[in-house]
């Protein structure tokens, strides 16, 4: 985990510094990557069990609305960035099939680790290429992919921006990006008892299976932070994509973004 | 609806047929061969519709496709079930607009009618041999009950609302009514006619 001291100076020095948000804390540009690094190098092999507790095994549901919408076909290409365990990759592989390829992008080595792993196991392979890889600098040439899903990723982003532009050039025109991601729930009284399970069944149910309850709050936290559907799609298109719109799930507690590169 | 909601009735729909084919390897076997068809169901009553997509020998449940549909069906839950299922059924006699391919349809139609899911294998695996064919016996006998009485309910139905409560006429009584009515107004074209010519003839002052 972090070195007390260098959290400590470089809280002393942030005034001068550009700061960005690690769940409800400012901290410096250059550390957020690191810090969230720490999340989920700490919860990458509990991180299935997590997901299903978590959520109630919704989840399942809402990544499987987001395959439908990526109209993905035999043949193409797909790239799933902050793709962790490879729950969308191993449906893509799928349906791909051994013309196609699915790109499982991670930025981070612990959970690509057991992404590759889990896929290995379950027999997907021949169409699958895990690559460590950071979304906001996305290592690949202008025009390669036919669709671009992130699903609960965008938000551990430091530049949210320039992630959204990177993703842009990688796609071919015509192709389209998901993003799934937490957003803000569209009644008061369901966002209330969001509330309470956010900041206090999740970190407590973190402690109780991963004994790790600081990452469980982060997550939390972080969902908070993240932009909500509007000023998200309008990101989207400050960016460049057109056709931009999102489609709320289980009440706006997730959304699901869609633009097109013209 | 609910994305959320609409996505758990799709996958549970899906699984269902899915682990009902596991029991019919003919049926999987005949699907293969239809591998990349689609048939778009857009059910009016309940108002619902639904891609039915043939992947291998499975069957893809979904509420968006992007790509070519195969064959397009359009009417009620019941007649479109009963399109699938009954031997003689018609698109235009069930009321059911099809768009796209027929032949598709048709594939569906012999697939659907040959279904022979082997509900003992499961439950035998379960609860051993006896037990389940005892109950694969009763499952049987209200599948045959189940299919007869949807065969019969719309004309049960039909009769009912004729001749026991008397809302509608009958139909033979309805038949003999409208007869009775054209019959008139042909009469009354005759007399019209006739009135005309004897106007005719009356202001020529014919004798």
């Amino acid at each position: 985990m972090y070195n007390a001291g260098i959290v400590w100076q470089s809280r002393h020095k942030m005034k001068d510094r550009k700061t960005t948000h690690f769940g409800y804390q400012e901290v410096p540009v250059e550390e957020k990557a690191g810090r969230v690094a720490d999340v989920f190098h700490s919860v990458a092999a509990r991180y299935d069990v997590m997901n299903d507790l978590m959520s109630g095994g919704i989840h399942r549901l809402w990544k499987r609305f987001t395959i439908e919408m990526s109209a993905a076909r035999p043949g193409q290409t797909i790239l799933d960035i902050a793709g962790g365990t490879g729950d969308l990759t191993a449906r893509f592989s799928r349906i791909v099939g051994p013309e196609g390829t699915v790109v499982l992008a991670d930025i981070n080595e612990s959970m690509l680790k057991v992404g590759r792993d889990r896929l290995l196991d379950r027999g997907i392979a021949g169409n699958v290429e895990p690559v460590q890889a950071d979304a906001q600098y996305l290592p690949f040439p202008d025009n390669t992919f036919d669709c671009i899903t992130i699903a609960f990723g965008l938000r551990n982003v430091t530049d949210k921006d320039l992630a959204l532009r990177s993703m842009l050039r990688v796609l071919k025109p015509g192709g389209r990006l998901l993003v799934l991601e937490f957003s803000k729930p569209e009644s008061k009284l369901l966002e209330k008892v969001y509330d309470q399970y956010s900041f206090r069944l999740l970190p407590f149910m973190g402690k109780l299976v991963a004994n790790d309850a600081d990452s469980y709050r982060y997550l939390a936290e972080s969902i908070r932070m993240h932009p909500d559907q509007e000023t998200l799609k309008q990101m989207m298109a400050d960016a460049g994509f057109v056709d931009c719109e999102y489609h709320n799930m289980t009440g706006g507690v997730v959304a699901l973004h869609k633009g097109i590169k013209p | 609806m609910d994305p959320t909601f609409r996505a758990g009735f799709d996958a549970a729909l899906e699984t269902a047929i899915n682990a009902a084919l596991e029991y019919d390897p003919g049926t999987r076997a005949r699907l293969a061969k239809l591998d990349g068809r689609t048939l778009a169901l857009d059910i009016t009553a309940p108002s619902l519709t639904l891609v039915l997509c043939i992947e291998g020998d499975r069957v893809g449940v979904r509420r968006h496709w992007d790509g070519e549909i195969t064959t397009r069906l359009h009417g009620s839950a019941i007649s479109l079930l009963r399109l699938l299922r009954d031997a003689d059924a018609t698109p235009a006699g069930l009321g059911v607009s099809i768009t796209g391919s027929s032949g598709f349809l048709a594939e569906l139609q012999s697939i659907m009618r040959d279904l022979d899911i082997d509900w003992e294998a499961p439950l035998a695996q379960l609860l051993g041999d006896v037990p389940a064919h005892s109950i694969g016996g009763a499952l049987r006998s209200a599948g045959r009950w189940l299919r007869d009485s949807l065969d019969t309910a719309p004309r049960a139905a039909a009769e009912a609302v004729s001749e026991e409560w008397r809302l509608t006429p009958p139909r033979a009584q309805f038949e003999a009514f409208a007869e009775d009515v054209a019959d008139l107004a042909l009469a009354t074209d005759r007399l019209e006619a006739r009135m005309a010519l004897l106007q005719q003839r009356l202001a020529r002052g014919d004798d």
